[in-house]
Order: structure tokens, then C-alpha cells, then sequence
């Protein structure tokens, strides 16, 4: 019997203006890429809590995407700086810690980058198929 | 080095002069020689007053429960409330200021400089001491304290009962305040983040066993969450008051609650939950240190906290509570905010 492949499952905090449009449009001009990812549409990066990429890894992803405007062009003016600042800080964080940093990452994806999406989705699966699943933060008890 | 008699001139004029309520410093304990927070209402009481290098709480915690307390009178009595506070806890004076959490009118700062040394550490005064009994300890001109014993005293240099944070201060006296008693000094430790080198040095398992261990420890007893003046929320999201259920909650409404963390103190429960301690605390976090020392198991907290004070003055030269007129470190951003880590 062969050994089926590790997948990994991703949550994906899309910004509703930016990347969940980006994403939309890599699916409406039928670009490929994994279906490992689980989007979350949120309004803005800048609404995503620390708590929610916790609370993620707790409930077993395997990887963590936050994704947002460029800067400059967040739809609320500055989400996207605030959830930078953030995001840095958690990802020292998580880092100390001692969970592999691959497993947490940001990118900035607008609605015109269907195709950004699928190279950073791909990269992200590439990146987290060697890992393994994610136990450390998973719910144990 | 603050003459303890000026502490309590000053103390005994505005508590007599009736400008502040009361006054919160420190006072002998019943048994032992760590000093213990004490409130003082009546100008004679302040003779029980004391200042020596075991005064190492940090009374700012109180401000909050003054404030709670406060919001639940009808009519409150306005005038401010005195406080003994050394540089570190000055500058947690400064966060709730920055804040407005509360208003500078509503305190009157009597800081105490810390001079050359520091507090103690408890854990080290007994390790240095092994079995003797001691009675008291005192600050030193120079960079030593003395010890009384029963055999009598002893000079010992401060890097030997030093807490780990007092080696680590920039701040020996306080930066904010309305009487300052000993000398206004400025302190610049070598290495100001040399705690976490170690740490930092570990490889990537290396740091997830150590925590692991740590906080597999963790009996979630929120005695860091309720020492820290920093944790005022009315609400805290690891145990919901909005959120709780009752014997009698429906299940459709208990289908709506958000459970973002379990209350059992399972390790990957313990570690969500002390991340959210220490994300909530970056650039709020005043290094007392206070959940630390707090803590029945002994978790080194404080490296949590450091390592996030030391990113966001890395990342963002954001020096948590000196200046109260800047905003808070995320409720702001600069264009030059690092954005390598993003694809």
C-alpha cells in the first residue's frame, strides 16, 4: 500500500476587500492550487486577534495565514498597519515559544492577485509538508 | 539613599494635611523580613511605615481595586490616594496614566529611589543565608546591602541577592512623581535584555521542551493574572462572566459561546492562555516582575513578557512607560515598521 502524502490543513484569515477577493478571483479564472486551505473571511487584517491564530493551532491547523491589503491601501485606511505591528510581536511570540516559525505566516495579497494567492498558498503547503502535523499547541485534554 | 524618616514626614504632612485618602506602602511583617504592602489611614500609623531593599511588591496593583472600589459609591470620596512606588512601578504608573485608566489627579506619588541596588530576591537571600534567621536588611551607600542575622551583620555585594530584574532596571528611581525622596539616578545596565540570551540561543525544541516543562506546571490559579497591575479587564477571555453557564442555560445559547480556551489546566490550555497574557501585556509590561514572584509553581513568567518588551523596543523603539503622551505600542504604527517576514 503506498503511503499517502501528509496534507496539511491551513487557516487562512483573508481580509474581506483584499485577499478573500483575491482568492475569489483565483477560483472565478480557475487558477489551480492545494485545497488545503481553510479560508476565514474577516473585514479587515487588522480585526484579527492574536487569539484567533491561537485558537487555531489549538484546534489543530497546521498552518496559520493572515492576509490583508498592501499597505496603503487598506479599505479602513490603517487596519493593515496595526494587524503588522501585531503580527510581528506574535510571531516573536510564537517563535520563543518554540513552535516552527513556518507555521505562522502574513502576506499581503490584493484583489487584482489571484495569482499571488496561489504562489503563496502553494509556497505555505511546500513549506508545511515537511513539517508534519502540528501537536505542540493542539488541544490535548 | 532615601532617609526613611523623610518618607515619613512626607507621608504624615499629606496625610495629615487631609490632600490624600489614605496611603499605600510598606510595613514590617508579622514574621519573617519581607515587607508586606500596608494601607495607612491615620497620620499615626505611618510610624510602622518602612522603605528597605525587601519592599519588592508592587503596590500599583491597588490603584485598580481604588478604582473598582470607587466606581461602586455613590459618592466617592475624590481626593487621591498616596502611593510609595520605586521606578519600576513608577512606570506602571505611567501605563495606566497613558491609558487613562486612571487620572493623574487621582494619586499622589511619593517614589522612592532604589539608589545604587535593588530589591532582593527572596529565593537568593535564603539560598545565600541557608537556615540563618534574618531580621532585617538595609540599603548601602555603595552597591551592597547589609544583612542582620542573629549572628549579627553582614555586608553583601548586590549582584549576589539581586532580583534578576534589578539587574536588568533602567530606571533605579522613579520617572514620574510629586515627592521624590533619595537621588534622582539613572541607571544603564550593560545588557538590558541579557536574560534572554539563553533562551534565545536554543534551537527550536530545545525552547518547546523548556516551556513545555514549565508550563505543564501550571495549575491555572490566575495568581499572575490578579498580582498584575496591568490586568484590569473587568472580563478576562480565559474565564468569561458574560459567557457563563448556568444549570439552567439553554443549549441552543450555549451553542452561541465562544469557547475560546478550556478552564482545565491541560498543557496546550496552559500555553493559549499564557500567550494571551504576554501578548496582552507587550508594550504594557513593566518588568516587576510581580507574576513571577506570584506564581505557586514557579513558572519563570517574566521571560515571556521580557522577550516581547524586548521586540517591541527592537522592532519598534517603543520603550514601555516612560512617556505618557505617546500612544500605546499597538494602537499605533510607524511607515518604517518592519514588514520583511511578509510574503
Amino acid at each position: 500500500m503506498m503511503t499517502e502524502e501528509f496534507e496539511p490543513k491551513i487557516v487562512a484569515f483573508l481580509c474581506k476587500w483584499c485577499s478573500s477577493a483575491g482568492s475569489d478571483l483565483a477560483g472565478v479564472s480557475r487558477m489551480e492550487y492545494p485545497s488545503n486551505v481553510i479560508p476565514i473571511q474577516v473585514m479587515c487584517s487588522g480585526s484579527v486577534s492574536p487569539l484567533y491564530v491561537f485558537s487555531a493551532f489549538n484546534k489543530g491547523a497546521d498552518g496559520v495565514l493572515v492576509s490583508g491589503c498592501h499597505p496603503g491601501d487598506c479599505h479602513y485606511i490603517k487596519g493593515n498597519y496595526y494587524s503588522r505591528r501585531r503580527i510581528a510581536l506574535l510571531r516573536e511570540l510564537l517563535k520563543f515559544i518554540g513552535l516552527e516559525p513556518e507555521r505562522f505566516k502574513m502576506s499581503w495579497v490584493s484583489a487584482a492577485e489571484g495569482t499571488k494567492y496561489t504562489e503563496v498558498i502553494k509556497e505555505f503547503v511546500d513549506e508545511l509538508k515537511p513539517l508534519g502535523a502540528q501537536t505542540k499547541l493542539r488541544r490535548n485534554g | 539613599m532615601v532617609a526613611l524618616e523623610d518618607l515619613k514626614q512626607e507621608a504624615k504632612n499629606v496625610l495629615e494635611g487631609g490632600t490624600v485618602k489614605y496611603i499605600i506602602g510598606y510595613k514590617k511583617p508579622a514574621a519573617g523580613f519581607m515587607a508586606v504592602p500596608a494601607f495607612f489611614h491615620k497620620p499615626e500609623d505611618l510610624d510602622a511605615l518602612v522603605w528597605d531593599p525587601t519592599c519588592f511588591h508592587n503596590l500599583v496593583l491597588f490603584l485598580k481595586d481604588e478604582k473598582k472600589r470607587k466606581l461602586g459609591q455613590k459618592e466617592p470620596d475624590e481626593r487621591p490616594v498616596g502611593i510609595v512606588v520605586k521606578g519600576c512601578d513608577s512606570r506602571a504608573v505611567n501605563v495606566l496614566l497613558q491609558e487613562n485608566y486612571i487620572d493623574r489627579e487621582n494619586v499622589y506619588i511619593l517614589g522612592v529611589s532604589c539608589g545604587k541596588t535593588g530589591m532582593v530576591d527572596l529565593k537568593k537571600v535564603r539560598k545565600y543565608f541557608m537556615g540563618k534567621i534574618i531580621s532585617q536588611i538595609d540599603f548601602n551607600e555603595n552597591e551592597s546591602f547589609t544583612v542582620t542575622t542573629t549572628e549579627g551583620k553582614v555586608e553583601v555585594p548586590a549582584t549576589d541577592i539581586f532580583a534578576d530584574r534589578c539587574t536588568e532596571c533602567r530606571t533605579a528611581s522613579p520617572v514620574i512623581h510629586d515627592v521624590l525622596l533619595g537621588e534622582d539616578s539613572v541607571r544603564t545596565p550593560e545588557n538590558p535584555f541579557g536574560s534572554l540570551e539563553e533562551m534565545e540561543n536554543k534551537s527550536q525544541e530545545q525552547k518547546w521542551d523548556f516551556w513545555q516543562e514549565q508550563l505543564t506546571k501550571c495549575i491555572r490559579c490566575y495568581a499572575c493574572r490578579s498580582i498584575c497591575p496591568m490586568c484590569y479587564c473587568d472580563e478576562c477571555v480565559v474565564d468569561t462572566i458574560n459567557f457563563a453557564v448556568y444549570p439552567d442555560t439553554p443549549a441552543e445559547e450555549k451553542a452561541q459561546k465562544i469557547k475560546w480556551v478550556e478552564k482545565s489546566p491541560t498543557t496546550s490550555e496552559n500555553f493559549i492562555y499564557h500567550m494571551v497574557r504576554a501578548i496582552h501585556l507587550a508594550g504594557r509590561c513593566v518588568d516587576c516582575a510581580e507574576c513571577e514572584r506570584a506564581c505557586p509553581v514557579d513558572i519563570p513568567l517574566r521571560f515571556l513578557n521580557k522577550k516581547l518588551e524586548k521586540e517591541s523596543k527592537e522592532l519598534f523603539d517603543y520603550d514601555v512607560g516612560y512617556d505618557i503622551e505617546i500612544p500605546a505600542l499597538i494602537s499605533s504604527f510607524r511607515d518604517e515598521d518592519p514588514e520583511d517576514f511578509i510574503r
